[in-house]
């Protein structure tokens, strides 16, 4: 039961992972792309970490106990820094007079900047 | 001139190149250092000092003199920067640039680096004490406590940290980080063992001379931290404002 709970959270970060890195690769402009990975890359992180840690409660003693709540502890640290990163990243991009995508073009080359 | 300077670094590296081949080979089990040096620490650190990981024991106890002169170099890099960088308001009118309006007012910012900056400062602690059983140490330990008041300095603005860690005392403190540990040192000499021997130390804190070891060099991590904290806020300030200390990145 705990392997298929463990199994389940580590196929949707990588899954989470994938549309991430689809999305940086693929959005239009440094906004929608920031937010790809802003919002992709905390979640994706925080399942696969907390899949790790369900693993390591496989087999309980205190050492492994540990290894999960330190697991955890990075999880929440994770959670919490990136969406900051990204806020500032953000804000910088907007102080420094980047313009949003307007929705208007399709060629490659316009987008590819 | 610059062709001379040319042939002499070809030349000292050639001579550098041509040594290496007396070196033994790396990993060589036959090598000097793995068959006597090595090999002591690793069967008599445990009982000469009663500290399990003997990376800590032969950096703080059995080489304890090189680690003090690393602190003296780390010690010396941020005066070093402070002296090339550090300008005072009357040498130069500086011209005032552009700074965006909410510098140091973002909300996000600022909330999010008061609830990482104690989790970092707590876990610094905990590396710079459990140096004895795991990787961590002083120097590491300083590194991240260092850099918790980066995050804070970033968060808000340089004047805001530099309110409440003030130049003089951040250099002040930095030599004191240095001092502890020659002072360690030095009080192994009055009680009449030698340099840094911490042995000395066990009629002091009552206890056995290999734990004396083992809190001797938790001692002198402390001090390698407090150096190393304070060097890497002062090399900031001064980096990151240009060496005015007025305002940051």
């Amino acid at each position: 039961m705990l392997d298929f709970i463990v199994i389940v959270l580590l196929s949707a970060g990588i899954l989470f992972f994938f549309g991430t890195i689809n999305g940086l690769l693929r959005f239009p402009d440094f906004y929608t792309r920031m937010h790809a990975a802003g919002k992709g890359d905390t979640l994706s992180t925080v399942l696969i970490l907390l899949g790790l840690a369900l693993y390591s409660f496989h087999h309980p003693s205190v050492q492994d106990l540990l290894t999960g709540y330190k697991i955890i502890f990075i999880a929440v640290l994770i959670a919490i820094a990136s969406p900051t990163a990204t806020h500032a990243l953000m804000d910088a991009g907007y102080e420094s007079g980047i313009k949003p995508w307007g929705g208007e073009t399709d060629s490659e080359e316009e987008v590819d900047k | 001139m610059k062709l001379l300077s040319l042939v002499i670094s070809l030349t000292l590296g050639f001579l550098l190149l041509l040594a290496t081949a007396d070196l033994p080979d790396w990993g060589d089990p036959q090598s000097p250092a793995s068959i006597h040096v090595s090999n002591y620490y690793i069967e008599n650190s445990v009982e000469q000092t009663s500290v399990p990981n003997f990376v800590t024991s032969v950096l703080a106890d059995y080489r304890g003199y090189d680690t003090m002169f690393e602190t003296i170099v780390i010690f010396c890099a941020g005066i070093t920067v402070l002296t090339i960088l550090r300008r005072s308001h009357r040498q130069k009118k500086k011209e005032v640039r552009p700074r965006p309006a909410r510098e140091g007012k973002d909300l996000i910012l600022i909330s999010a680096a008061r609830i990482i900056a104690p989790m970092m400062q707590i876990f610094a602690l905990y590396v710079v004490a459990h140096g004895h059983h795991s990787p961590g140490g002083g120097f590491q330990g300083g590194v991240i406590l260092g850099s918790s008041f980066i995050l804070l300095a970033l968060a808000y603005d340089l004047e805001t940290i530099l309110k409440r860690l003030k130049e003089r005392s951040v250099i002040i403190m930095s030599g004191i980080g240095v001092a502890i540990y020659m002072g360690i040192g030095m009080i192994c000499l009055f009680l009449g063992g030698n340099f840094l021997d911490y042995s000395a130390w066990s009629s002091v804190l009552g206890v056995s001379a290999v734990e004396a070891r083992s809190h001797g060099m938790l001692g002198v991590e402390i001090g390698v931290a407090v150096t190393v904290m304070y060097i890497m806020f002062s090399l900031y300030a001064d980096l990151s404002s240009g060496g005015e200390m007025d305002e940051g990145l």
